[in-house]
């Protein structure tokens, strides 16, 4: 398969991934500044709200290293 | 670790309530709950006289608190008790002997605040009436000064000039030939006007100006009476008087501060410490002629206590004993943690999240190995982690123990220790720069090398697994020992099928033989038969979702490979750039300010990460959160 089509794929695997996991960081982000101004203490619990989108950005980093990896290395790139 | 509770009971007659009251707050080792909560047979306490003590006191607490506010703070002098600050008859509580000196002293001081604010206020206000009457004072030598007439001036703005003219003759409508309006332009925008009219004619004037919607320049109140054409002079003269006044008058409050604050701040102390006595004996139960006192002591405690009560309360009634919690009242214990310098600054990472509930695991010693390791993986690069190791060192030196900016600086410490040795693991000082300098090699494997992505990303994935079944494996032996079933089953199955999948992935990379195929289907089959049985009616829909989830929990540690890549190929990036500009110094510019970044972000990011991957990843597998946080009586004052 042309190299330049698979590092394509592998740049639009993190790349929708990472606009997705952004959008929902923004959003959960915003509600999560205004809840701290109220409680101080939920900090921690916020930043586990805000670092769970991540894993669909890290699984689309995995999608594009497996294209790379297992596609990529047979056409020779 | 978090330090092992009991339960302390005291009775005694209502007399020796207050000394017994006193004595725990100076133990300050004892966190009181509601005693007719445990004693169904206990009626609450009731508080009259005491009741109303505690509005005196609190009243008394926010006029104290309001005088102090007025003076200007000092070193405190003397920690002497309020009682020996100032000598008082033995009939006098410490309620009426404060009422007495606050009054004697708080109308002079509040005069004196009074003062100060007015002059800062003239200092803030006039430099503004200066301004405007320094424009309009072109217009004012036109003026004659008459006693029964009135002179007001307006600013207009240069597009409503036409304004002038209409105002001019509406006067003459209203006051005759008794008028007068000058006007001209006093800077790039605005027209000044003064209008003089006898005062007779004062309220239709106002009627008018109100109706042409012009912004009259007012004279402030303590100028009222000064004639418009002198207010200018008065204005400047006070303003030069001001910073004299102002001065005299901080001398005075510095004076009431040296004499007063020391008192009313021991004062103050010994208002909370009676104030909280008052409070505390909500908790309290009572019969006829005793109270009740249960609460919360740490275990090692209980001797000292008993022993304190015994030595300072000799000749009252009191009985004081341990009163052991049941198994079901275990878990309301508050939560003491007490970790070693190694593993303290996990426990304020743990606060972040939420205290684990008493009698559950305390997993801060296993954060202490992994979360600088995940730290030093992501980092690793002995350059920028020399930095960091710097950075910590500097901010342990200056925040004191016990602060949450020191505890960051310990992890970023531990952190930056691992992120050397990965470093030279990878092969990396300042991105590829330790290569290309010094022929550096990696112990393992170069990061930025692409033959390097996949042994990396399995290595991130196989640290990920341990990880996870470790959490798993703790959350089994946790719902073994605390009895529940239901979770049992649940996270049994989890670990099952985890097991089951990790055998099919090495059958499926020929590291098993192929006859371990079926073997590790049973396996993962076995995990969702428990896992089923332990999530309930819904569990045959939910089982496989939920060994899906465990497992993309292990792919989650691929940001251990991920951010590390990232920093690597900025570090890359700016040294590359840096090669290529051509000057020497331009290119050290760039690439410091490059290195910085990445350092920035190499003390932020790994640490997010490291956080979230414990407090997703790991803890949702065994860690039970929402520990109350222990509270003794007496804490805040000892």
């Amino acid at each position: 398969m042309d190299i330049g089509l698979l590092a394509v794929g592998a740049g639009l695997a993190v790349g929708i991934t990472a606009l997705g996991t952004g959008y929902a960081q923004g959003r959960i982000g915003s509600a999560g500044v205004g809840a701290m101004a109220e409680k101080p203490e939920l900090m921690g619990r916020i930043i586990l709200l805000v670092a769970i989108p991540e894993t669909m950005v890290i699984l689309g980093f995995a999608v594009a290293a497996m294209i790379l990896l297992l596609l990529g290395g047979g056409a020779g790139g | 670790m978090i330090v092992p509770m009991t339960r302390l009971q005291i009775v005694g007659h209502k007399r020796d309530l207050d000394a017994t009251l006193r004595a725990l707050q100076e133990l300050a080792c004892v966190q009181l709950v509601d005693a007719p909560n445990i004693h169904a047979t206990l009626r609450p306490y009731a508080s009259g006289a005491e009741h109303a003590e505690m509005e005196t006191l609190s009243y008394l607490q926010a006029r104290l608190d309001a005088l102090l506010a007025l003076l200007p703070a000092q070193p405190v002098e003397s920690e002497q008790p309020f009682a020996d600050v100032l000598p008082a008859s033995p009939e006098q509580t410490l309620a009426t002997r404060l009422q007495a000196d606050l009054d004697a002293h708080a109308a002079a001081l509040e005069t004196l605040a009074q003062q100060r604010q007015a002059l800062r206020n003239d200092a803030d206000v006039l430099p503004n009436y200066a301004a405007t009457l320094t424009k309009l004072s072109r217009l004012t030598p036109a003026l004659t000064e008459l006693s029964d007439y009135e002179t007001v001036a307006l600013l207009i703005n240069r597009r409503y000039a036409a304004v002038v003219d209409l105002l001019a003759e509406e006067m003459r409508a209203i006051a005759g030939e008794r008028s007068l309006l000058v006007s001209d332009q006093v800077d790039a925008d605005n027209i000044g006007a003064l209008l003089v009219f006898p005062r007779a004619v004062a309220a239709p004037m106002q009627a008018l100006l109100g109706r042409a919607q012009v912004s009259q320049v007012s004279l402030p109140d303590s100028l009222r009476n000064v004639p418009f054409r002198d207010a200018l002079d008065h204005i400047q003269q006070r303003l030069k008087s001001i910073p004299d006044e102002l001065a005299v008058i901080d001398a005075r409050l510095a004076e009431a501060a040296r004499q007063h604050r020391s008192r009313w701040l021991a004062a103050r102390q010994a208002l909370v410490r009676r104030l909280e006595q008052l409070r505390v004996r909500n908790h309290l139960g009572e019969t006829e002629h005793t109270f009740v006192l249960v609460g919360w002591t740490p275990q090692r405690d209980l001797p000292k206590t008993l022993a304190y009560l015994d030595q300072h309360l000799p000749d009252s009634a009191l009985v004081a004993q341990e009163l052991p919690p049941a198994s079901a009242e275990i878990h309301a214990a508050p939560v003491l943690m007490e970790s070693r310098a190694l593993t303290r600054p996990y426990e304020f990472f743990l606060r972040l999240f939420s205290l684990p509930q008493y009698g559950s695991f305390d997993p801060t010693t296993l954060m202490a190995l992994f979360m600088p390791l995940f730290f030093g993986i992501m980092l690793g690069d002995v350059g920028y982690s020399l930095v960091l190791l710097a950075i910590s060192l500097y901010g342990l030196r200056r925040f004191p123990v016990g602060t949450g900016l020191h505890d960051i600086f310990r992890f970023l410490l531990m952190g930056s220790v691992w992120g050397v040795i990965w470093g030279f693991v990878f092969g990396e000082f300042l991105g590829s720069l330790g290569h290309d300098w010094f022929g550096m090699q990696a112990w393992w494997r170069e990061r930025s090398d692409p033959e390097a992505l996949a042994p990396l990303l399995l290595f991130t994935i196989g640290l990920g697994a341990v990880h996870v079944t470790l959490g798993l494996a703790l959350g089994v032996w946790q719902a073994w020992r605390a009895r529940q079933s239901q979770h049992l089953w649940e996270r049994g199955g989890m670990l099952v099928g985890l097991i089951g999948l990790f055998l099919l992935a090495a059958v499926a990379t020929r590291r098993l033989p192929a006859g371990w195929m079926t073997p590790s289907l049973a396996v993962v089959i076995v995990g969702l038969v428990l896992l089923i049985r332990g999530l309930g009616p819904i569990g045959a829909l939910m089982a496989p979702v939920e060994l899906l989830g465990v497992v993309g929990n292990v792919l989650s540690y691929l940001r251990l490979a991920a951010i590390g890549l990232a920093s690597v190929y900025l570090a890359m990036v700016g040294n590359t750039m840096a090669g290529r500009v051509g000057s020497l110094w331009v290119g050290v510019l760039i690439a410091a300010l490059f290195h910085a970044l990445n350092i920035a972000l190499g003390a932020f990011s790994p640490t997010i990460h490291a956080l979230r991957l414990h407090y997703v990843e790991f803890f949702s597998k065994f860690y039970e959160p929402g520990g109350e946080p222990f509270a003794p009586y007496g804490a805040g004052h000892s």
